[in-house]
């Protein structure tokens, strides 16, 4: 997943962001409203964590602007405010999910692949495909019963499919999950993932569109 | 002045002595102004029965024969007299007396004009060059009845008037200190929580002021209110980034580094920093509900609200905390005020339960049930700020001062019940929200 981060503490920024790398998220981090709008701007993501409390203006304000324009991006708000009317007020903003400084790392990969489950349309966090099994959310995997090993990059790679079934997903749209900007992207990275996924869970897992993407196996 | 005193009671019995004493003053003015106007009448009466018995007296000195013994005036009939009166010469000896009159009752020597001799009246008129006296006497007794009657006219009245006169200056008092009773009201019906000023009476100068001074007062008690809620709010906030970055960092630091010695410093440190995170949570949600300002607002549902406010406690609880929030919660608490209250209730049913055993929180009868399997509890010893139960559970003891205060604060009843009811052991809460 493409994750944008608004967070003008550095010490949280950094742990949040590394935290996510670390479950193979793409993390680009807002340090204010103006360079979250600015990457808005010109990407899209899959999900927002967003601080309330920014140097230049309410984080809830931004999150007004998204709605007004018809965003559905998921949004999970990081807030040091803990009454339950700024959590009401969050959630009335259009915030999907609410977490309360200080939190858990884990907690917090947990209600991202919540609401990003939630946002597919998917509240069964499992997924079967043939013969293989998939929880994102509990990053387990299973074939013919058996549990597989993935990495942070195989299962990020593969969330992005997983979240939209059926669509071909070019390999740049691909490069855009994996990476944040600034991260250097392997080259032939996507392949390399596909080509693992594929010894790992079966050949028909990812299917390729000659030219065009991937996209995931409708015979899996 | 000891204990408070009715300024109406005051005012009118004041007020009340006051007409009283000037009607008095106006009665005895009266009265004098009577007796002097008394005495003038019976005065002239007098002079002029002397005057016209002095012709009469010499007419009948003259025609008879003067001799030595006194002569009365024949009369008419038998009757008590009024007026007496005796004729004499200058030496004093009776010439004519009426026949009521009573020698003793006049001096020695007969004297032209007016005298007062023992409880009698006298005048006195001469005739025949000095000779004759022709001296007339009324009982100064009978005038005296004649003014005390009159004078009683005069008071008769504000006797009967006096407690009409009580009653009417007690209905306008009442009356003129409405407006203070108005004001007294208005300050009543604030509450605790509402600090707005005090508009719309139409009070008279002396209490304008007294409202004015009222009105500043809480204008400077709602900004010092406000700066300790907002300082408690910012702090809040304050305290908890920082905190929040230490964790998240120290978080990575055991995520990152290899087994062995440096994991687990960084282990002990993440513990010490959430044990610290909850202290100051407590700490400033105790210094929040001690503040007391949570001014109730309109009735609302609180059901949904449970699920939201105990969102991370079910996810931490792993299933051992149950919530059935079916039945509505309609109450006017400040939703704020409830969810530190359910928490610190919650928090604490699920601190002092053993592992494997439930806690449910059901909303049943405008009232939220919380009830765990925990041992019995003797509440009297728990209550007791600070003072920790016999159980291991780590905790900062403050959960119960804060449901105290905010209890207090905000009019909610929270009853312990332990056992629980239709139980061996465990604690039901039962916290009502006022409605």
């Amino acid at each position: 997943m493409r994750i944008l981060l608004v967070e003008d503490e550095r010490s949280i920024g950094g742990a949040v962001r590394d935290q996510l790398n670390a479950d193979g998220q793409a993390v680009d981090w807002a340090e204010s409203l103006v360079a979250a709008g600015e990457f808005l701007a010109v990407t899209d993501y899959d999900l927002l964590l967003l601080d309330l409390v920014l140097p230049d203006g309410q984080g809830s304000d931004l999150l007004k602007r998204l709605r007004a324009v018809g965003s559905v991006l998921p949004v999970i708000i990081l807030t040091a405010r803990d009454r339950i009317s700024d959590r009401i007020a969050g959630l009335n903003a259009g915030a999907d999910d609410y977490l309360v400084k200080p939190f858990d790392l884990n907690e917090l990969s947990a209600r991202i692949a919540a609401v990003a489950r939630r946002a597919a349309g998917k509240p069964n966090p499992e997924t079967r495909l043939g013969a293989v099994t998939l929880d994102p959310a509990a990053r387990r995997a299973s074939r013919d019963g058996q549990p597989v090993t993935l990495t942070a990059r195989e299962w990020a790679l593969l969330d992005a499919l997983l979240r939209r079934p059926g669509a071909i997903l070019s390999k740049p749209q691909l490069e855009e999950s994996l990476y944040a900007f600034g991260d250097e992207v392997e080259s032939n990275a996507v392949e390399a993932h596909v080509s693992r996924l594929r010894k790992k869970l079966g050949h028909e897992i990812v299917e390729t569109a000659r030219g065009l993407g991937y996209r995931l196996g409708a015979g899996a | 002045m000891t204990g408070p005193y009715s300024l109406q009671r005051r005012l009118s019995l004041l007020l009340t002595l006051l007409v009283l004493a000037l009607w008095g003053i106006a009665t005895l003015a009266g009265a004098v102004i009577v007796r002097h106007e008394l005495d003038e009448v019976f005065d002239s009466a007098l002079q002029e029965l002397a005057q016209r018995l002095l012709p009469l007296a010499v007419e009948t000195l003259y025609r008879d024969d003067p001799t030595d013994g006194p002569r009365h005036i024949a009369a008419l009939a038998g009757h008590e007299e009024y007026l007496t009166y005796l004729v004499r010469d200058a030496d004093g000896h009776i010439l004519i007396r009426s026949h009521d009159a009573d020698p003793s009752a006049f001096p020695g020597r007969p004297t032209p004009g007016f005298r007062s001799f023992r409880d009698v009246r006298l005048y006195t008129e001469a005739g025949v060059s000095g000779t004759v006296f022709v001296e007339v006497a009324e009982p100064l007794g009978h005038r005296r009845e004649a003014a005390w009657e009159a004078s009683l006219g005069l008071l008769a009245p504000i006797l009967l008037l006096a407690p009409l006169s009580l009653l009417a200056v007690w209905g306008g008092v009442r009356r003129g200190l409405v407006p203070v009773t108005l004001l007294r009201r208005q300050i009543e019906r604030r509450g605790d929580a509402d600090l707005t000023p005090i508009a719309g009476l139409r009070l008279p100068s002396e209490i304008a002021p007294v409202a004015g001074a009222v009105n500043r007062l809480m204008a400077r008690l709602d900004r010092a209110l406000a700066a300790e809620r907002s300082f408690a709010a910012n702090s809040a906030h304050e305290l908890r980034t920082p905190l929040a970055g230490a964790l998240a960092q120290t978080q990575r630091l055991i995520a990152e580094a290899p087994e062995g010695p440096l994991r687990d410093r960084a282990v002990a440190v993440a513990a010490s920093l959430n044990r610290l995170s909850h202290l100051s949570e407590k700490l400033l949600q105790l210094a929040r509900a001690e503040s007391g300002l949570f001014p109730p607002g309109p009735p609302t549902d609180l059901a949904p609200l449970v699920p939201m406010i105990l969102d991370d406690l079910i996810r931490a609880a792993e299933g051992r905390l149950l919530i059935d929030p079916a039945a509505p919660l309609i109450a006017t608490i400040d939703p704020d005020a409830f969810a530190l209250l359910l928490r610190n209730l919650v928090e604490n049913a699920l601190k002092h339960s053993p592992r494997g055993t439930r806690v449910i929180v059901r909303v049943l009868a405008e009232a939220v049930h919380i009830r765990n399997q925990g041992p019995v509890v003797d509440f009297d010893r728990l209550r007791a700020r600070f003072a920790r139960g016999t159980t291991r559970a780590s905790g900062s003891g403050l959960g119960l001062a804060i449901v105290d205060a905010l209890a207090a604060a905000t009019g909610a009843a929270v009853a312990f019940r332990s056992p629980a009811p239709g139980a061996v052991d465990g604690v039901e809460v039962v916290l009502t929200p006022p409605a």
